[in-house]
């Protein structure tokens, strides 16, 4: 069920109008069995896989805490943590290792291997609950929580519909217990939840899929071979898809969650006001940045041990993060880079903040030098976005090979009109949102206000959004 | 309800109300606006709704009359037939219902045509005039499609055939009960048409061309296709023909389209070989014939026609066997 469809609605309002009626025990099982609807309506069969996963996390859990005196406790934590892993490693990377290793074999001169491949089915939001199962088994087994007792509480933590599909990442220290305690209906914040939604389906419906249009003729090779003008178009075109596709998501997604009393955390904070890569990683799909932050770079050793290991470590977490991101050798490339320049940038410029913690202001940094280095930190970003965006490694090396060619055509400029039309207004909101702090555009305003822009939102939603259906690009993650 | 009574909560509850019930408001609105709209002032919707009555209406005509032939197909036929010409050469022994939408493709019409047989029409041929491509592409036209050629159990049976999800299926039911859901891309282009520069162009360029299935598999697609049309005619006395209009470069495409579709028993006319046919009698967009390519192919296809039909074994349909 797609958050910018009609039936996602249909679905939303009689939930919401129920769940507000009904006791604290009686709303944590109607939402568990909506949850479970919600994912079943996309593919009944992976429910199994979910529900089973949930079940054997839950009882390990029960194990693992640091007051138990089980003597298996940290065999029950690896097994765990091997067993998550293995799951997603299956549906998510088998086709794609067995494809490479057969591919590797074959580039040496040994054929003929019997192909065992089989086409798996990616499940819907399996990497995104396999990080919350994780983060679950790793804080109980640290001892930051209890281990739930309640197999219903723990179960709608994994599953509660708004998450459950593409984020943004629930820390277990953080939603747990608001699934654990009563919540009681405040109005402010319901409100505030329509307006995220309304926010939402603009960046997603008349942001991203109209910029979706640019990006795939621009990848697609209908816009001609590449040059440096497809280049361009492409990729802007392409940052403002994924910007507005996956914060409107989330946006859409934070503001159900507080239809509910729930409260998710900020998953974006205006990436492409970033002035370096290590501040576009904490504005940038934080739930997964800090996720990676406290359960891959830290363990790792983080940057306590000198430049030379923080410079590995982040490029083994970068990579990493590229992989999560999809099964392809393009978005290994994609981690690379971002790894090597979180690196360079970490040798020039010392962290003076970890990464997901609030952004400094930069007091001492003239109004054009941080302009140059927002610009050069969205450009860098959008080289990236070449392998992350191209099917293959070739393509986006043939895409990046037309840059010193400038031929024109006059239907370029016809584009470039088109991106500007729907990039200034989610970049002119991203200036309002950096001078406000707020959680979405003009929060502060007074009801009647936020209530006619709503309004006005509907209608541009009306007026502007296409006909098809386009999934979420994070939903293939 | 349980709510907290501060001052400014129960604001807030009034104004998400509020909300609420102008989203409502504004969704009724839409809709009503997008009715009026598009039955005041679309062509297309005017022109289709006009031949589908038309087309409902064909009946098998009496002994030595024309013969009822309804002819459906997308923008190719509706650039490249001139209907009144069609009309004049082929008056003598023949009747022309026509409905062409533009961008419909083999389920818009495989569907369309189930509902118009059982909303009454009987013609005595059906012609379907699809380049190869859309004809073994997959999906349905998501705008008027489902509005006007569809019936609630059409969407469900064209949605399952394409492929499509349940929240796509959704989608396409609710396109087919919502004038402003089937109408809003519409009204979108419309939007962009002036406010972007050469937007056409711009759009023209960004959709890309369709892939064509290669070797077996454009054959059983071809083939299980052909027949399952065939079948939806015969049970309805109609005789199907196929006709492939030109297009550039698809006269390869073409004859392979012909080769399936002698092999499944169903007639296929190629009025002209797409190979004889210069640019020059294209439009801009390199698709679509202009008005010298659509005198051409009108006389081609009338005599085609003619030929094919009036020299065929008449075809009795099952309420006059029943009669």
């Amino acid at each position: 069920m797609l958050f910018d469809s009609p039936v996602y609605f249909v679905f939303l309002i009689p939930i919401v109008l129920v769940y507000w009626r009904l006791s604290h025990r009686a709303q944590n099982i109607f939402l568990l069995v909506a949850s479970y609807f919600f994912y079943g309506w996309w593919d009944w069969r992976f429910l199994a896989l979910m529900i089973g996963s949930t079940t054997v996390d839950f009882l390990i859990a029960q194990k693992i805490a640091p007051g138990r005196s089980d003597p298996n406790r940290k065999k029950w934590f690896i097994f765990s943590l091997v067993l998550n892993f293995s799951i997603l490693g299956v549906f998510k990377y088998f086709d794609f290792f067995a494809g490479s290793f057969l591919g590797a074999l074959d580039s040496l001169g040994i054929h003929n291997i019997p192909r065992l491949l089989i086409r798996i089915i990616l499940p819907a939001g399996i990497s995104f609950y396999t990080f919350q199962e994780v983060a679950y088994i790793v804080d109980v087994y640290k001892g930051r929580i209890e281990a739930s007792r309640s197999f219903f509480d723990y179960a709608l933590f994994i599953s509660l519909f708004p998450h459950l599909i593409a984020g943004p990442i629930q820390r277990p220290v953080h939603l747990l217990p608001q699934v654990q305690k009563e919540r009681s209906f405040d109005a402010e914040r319901f409100f505030d939840g329509l307006m995220l939604i309304f926010s939402g389906l603009i960046r997603k419906c008349v942001i991203a899929d109209n910029c979706a249009l640019l990006a795939n003729a621009a990848f697609g090779g209908q816009f001609g071979p590449s040059n440096f003008w497809v280049v361009l178009i492409g990729t802007y075109a392409f940052a403002w898809q994924v910007y507005g596709d996956f914060s409107g998501y989330s946006d859409i997604a934070r503001g159900s969650a507080q239809l509910l009393g729930f409260h998710f955390m900020v998953n974006f904070r205006q990436p492409f006001l970033a002035h370096r890569l290590q501040d576009f990683w904490r504005r940038w799909h934080i739930s997964l940045s800090t996720w990676l932050r406290d359960y891959l770079y830290i363990p790792l050793g983080g940057s306590a041990y000198g430049q030379w290991k923080t410079a590995r470590n982040l490029s083994i977490t970068m990579v990493l993060a590229g992989l999560w991101h999809g099964a392809n050798w393009t978005f290994v490339v994609f981690g690379a880079i971002h790894g090597v320049v979180l690196s360079v940038e970490r040798y020039f410029f010392p962290a003076k903040t970890k990464p997901g913690d609030a952004v400094l202001p930069l007091r001492s940094t003239s109004f054009f030098s941080l302009w140059a280095q927002r610009i050069l930190t969205f450009n860098i970003f959008c080289l990236s976005l070449a392998f992350f965006r191209a099917t293959s490694l070739a393509s986006a090396v043939q895409l990046l090979a037309g840059l010193s060619n400038f031929a024109w055509r006059s239907e370029y400029a016809s584009a470039f009109v088109m991106l500007c039309l729907f990039s200034i207004p989610l970049f002119l909101a991203d200036l309002l949102l950096e001078a406000g702090n707020h959680e979405y555009a003009f929060a502060a305003a007074p009801y009647a206000v936020r209530t006619g822009l709503a309004a006005a939102a509907l209608v541009v939603l009306a007026l502007f959004s296409g006909s098809s259906l386009n999934a979420f690009v994070y939903f293939r993650f | 309800m349980r709510s907290s009574t501060s001052g400014s909560n129960s604001v807030a509850l009034v104004y998400a109300k509020m909300l609420c019930g102008i989203c409502a408001i504004l969704i009724i609105a839409l809709e009503v606006v997008s009715n009026v709209l598009l039955k005041q002032y679309s062509g297309t919707y005017l022109r289709v709704s006009q031949q589908y009555v038309q087309a409902v209406g064909s009946r098998p005509s009496n002994p030595g009359g024309p013969a009822s032939v309804l002819m459906v197909g997308n923008s190719l036929l509706l650039a490249g037939v001139d209907v009144d010409r069609l009309q004049q050469l082929t008056a003598t022994s023949l009747r022309i219902y026509p409905i062409f939408l533009e961008a419909t493709t083999y389920y818009d019409w495989l569907y369309g045509l189930r509902r118009l047989f059982r909303e009454g029409a009987r013609p005595q041929v059906v012609v379907v005039g699809l380049p190869v491509s859309s004809f073994l592409g997959n999906g349905v036209r998501h705008e008027y499609g489902p509005l006007m050629l569809f019936d609630a159990r059409e969407v469900l049976d064209a949605s399952s055939d394409s492929g499509l999800d349940r929240t796509a299926t959704s989608n396409l039911l609710l396109e087919h009960w919502s004038t402003f859901w089937d109408a809003r891309s519409i009204l979108r282009a419309q939007i962009l048409r002036h406010m972007i520069p050469h937007f056409e162009d711009l759009f023209m360029l960004a959709r890309g061309k369709p892939t064509i299935p290669q070797g077996a598999e454009f054959d059983r697609i071809a083939s299980s296709r052909l027949r399952r049309l065939r079948e939806i005619c015969e049970a309805h006395g109609a005789k199907l023909i196929l006709v492939i209009p030109p297009t550039p470069s698809s006269d390869s495409v073409a004859r392979q389209m012909a080769t399936a579709s002698r092999n499944v028993g169903v007639e296929t006319l190629v009025p002209i070989n797409p190979a004889v046919l210069s640019t020059r009698y294209y439009e801009s967009d390199e698709t679509h014939l202009n008005s010298e390519g659509a005198a051409l192919f009108t006389s081609a296809l009338a005599t085609s026609l003619c030929k094919k039909i009036v020299t065929a074994e008449p075809v009795t349909s099952p309420d006059k066997k029943a009669g």
